[in-house]
């Protein structure tokens, strides 16, 4: 399968390092914006969902993409099974070494369909004889969707237990998708290490759909063009922070810089490090952290509190987002019984988040004071 | 004496662009020997490590004819695939498709195998079913660089039944936009590529000819 780099011609080897050359220039930042969700906090109602929808794919073949998704956990999430759909890396040797690993292609109809509902035939008809049933783009019955299996968890009562995990693009430092594209037509922005497609330059081979292990990247049918989260990039040159994030009611996301020693993403991901990223044996670096989901004690057969053992197994936990896992949970334990007996916690101050504001900074423009006069818009 | 030479006719466009016209299936067939393009030149280093040399490239042989007018130029494809691929599929499939590919200035200097380089750039004209019989015209100054001009004179026609693909793709001699031009008499090499979409082929995943045809415009 593999190349073997000891028959490569002459040429053959030059052309591969102009080939890695570029690729290190794709990949290449000046800064990087970063986001931190505070599993802990997210109550799955889909408002990030949605400011994302309103403001970035309800048109032109971008209506079945969900660019900011919330899944269950546990859950096959979306694409269904995205996470045994394979891509991203094995990381080899101190990860001097990347080894791509190769990925499946997800649907359409494993993402979910935009429905289409049959509101005439209900209003039109007398009540009761036609009932609202949403149908895919060619006819079928949908079996799946963005958050199909909401609530449905993992465990067995009393210990039984479900979280949610907004889920975006990750912006990763090695994004298997810029790796992937013959076309060289994705990057990383220097100027904010933002992971996006060239349309330009696209021309519909989806091998980023492949590769990335994430499965956030979705195919635009239309257009024919490959079309992902752009961590709203415009909104972050104008100030303003992303819809996802500002729109969040459970002040679940952070923004900033992920090293700026100020930045609270740099507290909680570098100080405190209780923030870690999903799936990190994908080997790609994601720009996005998750503090991990806290969990009441098991009820033991006797249903009484087994204090040792947490509601949401720790092998699950570990499983998302690795073995660092447990030390952040301890560190926010030790923190919050800090709190408890009167001390003071810079952690806990930064997730209870009472300025809402400051869990955006720099990116602190409230949108409405901008002038968006279609004139001014260039 | 060329490899393939294009015959001067004096049947009209809409004979020749029909892919069906007796003419294409009474005259002699060029038989282009097709190899997989070699995962060594890919630039993505994910293809590179992932996919298999064996496993791709499936379309070994082309037949071709090419003829002109005097005032338009006509190439004839014909191969075999089990299936047709019209469009880009949601479950791994790609549409299948034909390309040539001309050298702009010195064939010696222009690698085939690279698509050109930066100072000796080729000119692909890519058909594909979705494409609705009006090819691409493209600009490569190597792998990974090739561009569709934004006009393209190209027409074609399309018929896939019993397991063959017959397409033509034709143009004006000559024309405004960024392309080779041909006149009568004109000598050049000619190369082509072609995917195989039910096997996920597209991009440089493909079969191609390896090396440049010599291709000549009867005077």
């Amino acid at each position: 399968m593999a190349i073997d780099d000891s028959k490569l011609t002459d040429r053959e080897k030059e052309l591969a390092n102009e080939f890695t050359a570029t690729k290190d220039q794709l990949r290449k930042v000046d800064k990087q914006v970063a986001m931190v969700m505070d599993l802990n906090k997210c109550v799955g109602c889909q408002l990030c969902s949605m400011a994302c929808k309103t403001l970035w794919t309800s048109l032109e073949g971008r209506e079945y993409m969900w660019w900011n998704k919330v899944n269950t956990q546990p859950g096959k999430g979306s694409p269904k099974d995205w996470e045994r759909m394979g891509g991203g890396y094995k990381v080899l040797f101190g990860g001097k070494v990347r080894d791509p690993v190769r990925g499946k292609l997800p649907t359409k109809k494993e993402f979910g369909d935009m429905w289409k509902y049959n509101w005439d035939g209900v209003v039109n008809s007398k009540a009761g004889d036609v009932h609202l049933q949403p149908k895919n783009d060619d006819g079928t019955e949908p079996d799946w969707g963005m958050n199909w299996d909401e609530d449905q968890g993992g465990g067995e009562y009393p210990n039984a237990f479900y979280f949610y995990l907004p889920r975006i693009c990750n912006h990763c430092a090695y994004p298997a998708c810029v790796d992937a594209c013959p076309r060289n037509a994705l990057y990383k922005r220097e100027e904010d290490g933002a992971v996006v497609v060239d349309q330009e330059r696209c021309k519909g081979y989806r091998f980023c759909l492949e590769a990335c292990p994430y499965k956030v990247i979705y195919f635009n049918f239309i257009k024919k063009v490959s079309m992902k989260c752009i961590f709203c990039y415009p909104r972050l040159e104008q100030g303003v922070p992303n819809a996802c994030a500002r729109q969040c009611t459970g002040r679940v996301r952070w923004v900033g810089m992920r090293d700026e020693p100020n930045s609270l993403i740099y507290k909680l991901v570098k100080v405190w490090k209780v923030a870690l990223p999903l799936h990190p044996e994908y080997g790609t670096e994601p720009n996005v952290f998750y503090v991990p989901p806290l969990s009441p004690p098991r009820l033991d057969e006797n249903g009484k509190l087994d204090p040792s053992k947490a509601r949401i197994p720790m092998k699950y936990l570990r499983y998302l987002f690795g073995p660092e896992v447990e030390n952040a949970l301890d560190t926010m334990n030790k923190e919050m019984e800090k709190v408890r007996k009167g001390g003071k916690s810079e952690l806990m101050e930064i997730l209870i988040a009472r300025e809402w504001k400051k869990m955006f900074e720099p990116f602190t423009t409230d949108p409405a004071t901008l002038d968006r006069k279609p004139s001014s818009i260039k | 004496m060329a490899n393939i030479v294009s015959q001067k006719t004096t049947k009209s466009k809409n004979e020749l662009l029909d892919c069906k016209s007796s003419y294409w299936s009474q005259g002699n067939r060029f038989t282009v020997e097709m190899a997989t393009t070699p995962l060594a030149n890919q630039p993505s280093p994910y293809i590179k490590a992932t996919y298999d040399e064996n496993a791709i490239g499936l379309i070994k042989e082309l037949k071709m004819m090419s003829c002109h007018n005097s005032e338009q130029v006509f190439f004839y494809f014909e191969w075999k695939s089990e299936t047709p691929n019209f469009e880009i599929g949601n479950i791994g499939t790609f549409p299948d498709a034909v390309a040539i590919l001309l050298p702009f200035k010195d064939s010696e200097k222009t690698p085939i195998k690279e698509m050109g380089t930066k100072d000796f750039p080729t000119n692909g004209w890519y058909w594909r079913p979705d494409f609705e019989e009006k090819p691409k015209n493209q600009v490569a100054h190597g792998l990974a660089t090739s561009i569709y001009t934004k006009d393209s004179s190209l027409f074609s026609t399309s018929k896939w039944e019993n397991g063959l693909w017959k397409v033509v793709i034709g143009r004006s001699l000559k024309v405004n936009e960024e392309a080779v031009n041909f006149e009568p008499g004109m000598k050049t090499v000619i190369g082509f590529a072609a995917w195989e979409g039910g096997n996920g082929e597209r991009g440089g995943v493909k079969a191609f000819s390896k090396e440049w045809l010599e291709f000549e415009l009867q005077a």
